[in-house]
């Protein structure tokens, strides 16, 4: 990935993790106009498509935050795969009748598709993740929320009341429940795909 | 669940073993393949939990903002299509005609500015000294055109870049310095970058400004349905036939 040069419209994705605001309107003036049209002339309406896109770029703000992104590709064609991927699952998921898409071939390159596969791969992994902590118990939760907001394990000790060295075990092992899940969930589906 | 081996892991990544008791765990993580997979697997887990609540404040803001800057994007587009009732068209038409009866000055030319809207310049060049890149830009987007332009020739000087051009021709235009702003913009013009149309776009500003709306409507013509403002483009030529 590394060799690969990193495309001018790294820009947008920066904006994005800045929060800025001229940026954001520059990306719906310039790039949503063309995921509205695919998804309104696939069985979307305008509500639909403004989800759609909304997801797509808080995933980009997620990935770009977590230093995962670096664009190697136009932005346009990116943003447009994802609207559009993200559209047909929607669509996959909410009926069971046979759905025509209309669409134009849009030429895109390797690089573009290797991003893709990776935000995808972000996704899922946010979305297991976020599944699998909402099966911790509520102690556990807490700890662990607080674990990561707050600066320092003394700051979360005086928070819950309770002995430093019991929320370092608590977190420790809240910590390695997730990662057991998380590894059963792993050979689960290294199974699967053999 | 191996307790120990997960207050082991938080320990590490905290550093606060001892020397011997750190080189023992990086002995064991290469020799012991299930354990390195747990031990990647448990920092992963580090990563989400500090992503997911390390990063919440922040991306609560983003959302609010880009909640706000979607709506208002879908809703201007929705007003767009909205269906005036036929009656109310009319009495909107009527009232709107009864306007230009009393105010109409009958040498109606477009103006230039209902359509200069500059867009913000946002450069992410990095092979320019940033400092000045950085003032160029910000003059630019203030609007201080006149201190942004001595600034962007001197950046010009060391990278001849298509999207510091386009920023110095339109700061030349926003000022009337028409000769030079053209000569810019024909530049553009001729290239392949992405600011081809707009370069015919401002080149076209520029004729609308000085009044020279033959010239101003030609250039109009050559302009590309795919140019991502052709709604302005279109809009131009009808005030202008």
């Amino acid at each position: 990935m590394s060799q690969n040069k990193i495309h001018p419209d790294q820009k947008y994705i920066d904006g994005l993790a800045a929060n800025d605001s001229v940026v954001i309107e520059m990306i719906y003036k310039k790039f949503a106009p063309k995921a509205v049209l695919f998804i309104t002339n696939n069985s979307g309406d305008k509500d639909q498509a403004q989800d759609v896109i909304q997801e797509v770029l808080i995933l980009l703000f997620n990935q770009a935050k977590a230093n995962k992104l670096q664009l190697t590709c136009p932005f346009d064609a990116y943003f447009f795969l994802l609207c559009k991927r993200r559209w047909l699952n929607e669509l996959k998921k909410s009926s069971n009748k046979g759905v025509t898409i209309y669409e134009n071939v849009v030429s895109i390159n390797e690089s573009a598709h290797e991003l893709i596969a990776q935000a995808e791969e972000f996704d899922e992994k946010q979305k297991l993740f976020d599944s699998m902590f909402q099966k911790l118990g509520e102690k556990c939760q807490e700890v662990l929320k607080l674990s990561f907001t707050l600066k320092s394990m003394e700051e979360v000790a005086e928070k819950l009341n309770v002995t430093y060295g019991y929320v370092r075990k608590k977190k420790s092992l809240c910590v390695g429940q997730l990662t057991e899940w998380i590894q059963e969930a792993k050979n689960f589906n290294s199974l699967k795909n053999n | 669940m191996n307790e120990e081996r997960y207050i082991l892991f938080d320990q590490y990544l905290q550093g606060e073993l001892t020397v011997d008791e750190k080189n023992n765990f990086e002995k064991q993580l290469s020799e012991d393949p299930t354990l390195a997979s747990a031990f990647e697997s448990f920092k992963e887990m580090h990563f989400q939990l500090d992503n997911k609540f390390g990063k919440e404040a922040e991306r609560e803001i983003f959302t609010e903002n880009l909640t706000r800057i979607s709506d208002k994007y879908f809703n201007k587009k929705k007003t767009k299509v909205v269906s005036l009732k036929p009656w109310y068209f009319a009495a909107a038409a009527s009232v709107t005609i009864m306007f230009g009866l009393f105010f109409f000055d009958y040498n109606h030319y477009p103006n230039f500015e209902d359509y200069n809207h500059p867009e913000s310049a946002y450069f992410t060049e990095r092979s320019v000294s940033e400092e000045t890149l950085k003032k160029a830009e910000n003059d630019f987007n203030g609007k201080r055109y006149e201190k942004a332009i001595p600034l962007f020739e001197s950046i010009l000087k060391e990278n001849n870049s298509p999207e510091i051009k386009y920023f110095y021709g339109v700061s030349l235009l926003q000022v009337s310095k028409y000769v030079k702003a053209e000569t810019i913009f024909k530049e553009l013009e001729s290239g392949n970058s992405v600011f081809k149309e707009k370069a015919k776009w401002n080149l076209a500003l520029s004729k609308l400004k000085q009044g020279k709306y033959k010239e101003c409507k030609e250039i109009l013509q050559t302009i590309s349905q795919d140019y991502e403002d052709y709604d302005e483009v279109e809009h131009l030529l009808e005030e202008l036939e």
